[in-house]
């Protein structure tokens, strides 16, 4: 165990990127909420000289309105504050029921958006239910600012579309549209990472769907998500058939691990169960309200 | 936690011996790998950096050859830590080269790793996820070596 890290607290996203910057990606490292870093600095697997808190910067915090009826959920904003984010409704419900489903209340209050994705492991809630929802990330770097889908910013196992020296700031969504957004998580216990989830986004309109987004959480590197998938169940309206086939389809897609959670077989299993159940309640509020 | 794998090369097994015998060709084709070099007739030293999301960490292994058929098969160990953090790692690992056609060679390899402290808090399901990507990357950089005419020594 070294020395205690330096702290920083810029009261900027450019003076943070530029004291970022400064360091290799090892040495100098952000601080959000610290949910993760500071359990993995007690662990021993990061040691950074320095830490640059994020605390200060008044544009990172909270949920606004933007100008064309989307929502901005600042890098800062608490998993907490999100769960209870009434904005967060209709097809885009799914970002809220995935915070609530973090963890435990401690984590939701310190953990925030920016951190849990940034740090993008693939069993937690944040990445399939922001892939469901196409939600675009905002990133901030010494160049500037720059937009990347949601559906390409988590690539691999613990690895994002950030370079060197680059910050999430934002999560953008569109205009919430009528709807319905559900996640599910099978866990072993209430607030664990997921053996397997599902987050399913749908925008319909005059009892037609309008747009699908279904992905898939803990069975792969990153966020299991099929455009195929999407259509079949647009295409099919929500119905049975469809919905079987897109489970099948991305259980023959995914890749899951083998671990104390459950054995990569059984995550397969569970996908086109957890895919069908999901449907069904959205056909069944889609319907009912018709 | 053990991986395996196979794959072919376009090159007779004299050649493809020659090359993975190579201290320098190797240092090219392992992932991470920021040098080799040899202790003694059978032992080398390696520097091999591994990175899992966050977590880098550049161990100081050595790999002792146990067992040595030329052209067909080697046997080695590898033990090794982490500069001054505590993670520790040994290896039995072994490769076989099968002779296919004239100019067309099999190389099949399996390593049995043990890893303990920091890194195994990973858990070993993701880490066995990155080591066998490990083994793709080692045979694409070593076909491309092999077809781009390294030859040694």
């Amino acid at each position: 165990m070294s020395a205690l890290a330096h702290l920083h607290r810029p009261a900027t996203i450019e003076e943070a990127v530029r004291l970022l910057a400064a360091g290799d990606g090892e040495r100098v490292r952000l601080l959000a909420g610290g949910a993760t870093l500071v359990a993995m600095m007690n662990a021993e697997l990061v040691d950074p000289a320095e830490l640059v808190s994020l605390a200060a910067i008044a544009e990172l915090r909270g949920i606004r309105a933007l100008a064309d009826g989307g929502l901005r959920i600042g890098a800062m904003t608490r998993h907490r504050e999100t769960a209870a984010e009434a904005r967060l409704a209709g097809a885009a419900a799914v970002l809220r029921e995935a915070a609530a489903r973090i963890a435990n209340p401690v984590v939701r209050n310190m953990g925030t958006i920016g951190g849990s994705i940034a740090f993008a492991d693939p069993a937690a809630d944040y990445p399939p239910a922001l892939v469901a929802a196409d939600a675009a990330v905002e990133i901030a770097g010494r160049r500037g600012r720059r937009q990347v889908p949601a559906r390409e910013f988590f690539v691999d196992w613990f690895a994002t579309a950030l370079a060197p020296g680059e910050m999430v700031t934002a999560v953008l969504l569109a205009p919430p549209a009528p709807g319905r957004g559900s996640y599910d998580k099978l866990c072993r216990v209430s607030g664990d990472f997921a053996i397997a989830s599902v987050a399913l986004s749908v925008a319909w309109r005059d009892g037609a769907c309008e747009r699908v987004g279904l992905a898939v959480g803990g069975c792969g590197p990153r966020p299991l998500h099929l455009d195929e998938a999407d259509a079949l169940l647009r295409s099919g309206r929500l119905g049975e058939a469809a919905a079987r086939r897109a489970g099948e389809l991305l259980a023959a897609a995914a890749d899951p691990l083998e671990d104390v959670r459950a054995s990569a077989a059984y995550r397969r299993r569970v996908i086109p169960r957890m895919v069908e159940r999901a449907v069904a309640q959205a056909r069944a509020q889609l319907e009912a309200n018709r | 936690m053990r991986m395996e794998g196979t794959f072919e090369v376009g090159a007779p097994r004299e050649r493809v011996w020659r090359c993975i015998t190579d201290p320098t060709l190797m240092v090219a084709c392992i992932p991470g790998c920021e040098e080799i070099a040899p202790v003694d007739a059978r032992r080398y030293r390696a520097r091999v950096l591994v990175e899992v999301g966050p977590v880098k960490a550049r161990f100081n292994l050595v790999v002792e050859v146990v067992e040595e058929l030329p052209f067909e098969r080697v046997a080695s160990v590898t033990r090794g830590e982490e500069g001054t953090r505590a993670s520790i790692l040994s290896a039995e690992n072994m490769v076989i080269l099968a002779e296919i056609g004239p100019a067309l060679t099999e190389v099949r390899y399996s390593s049995d790793v043990s890893v303990t402290g920091r890194l195994a808090k990973y858990g070993l399901g993701m880490m066995k996820k990155r080591v066998d990507r490990l083994g793709v990357e080692f045979a694409e950089r070593f076909r491309e070596r092999i077809a781009a005419g390294a030859t040694s020594a």
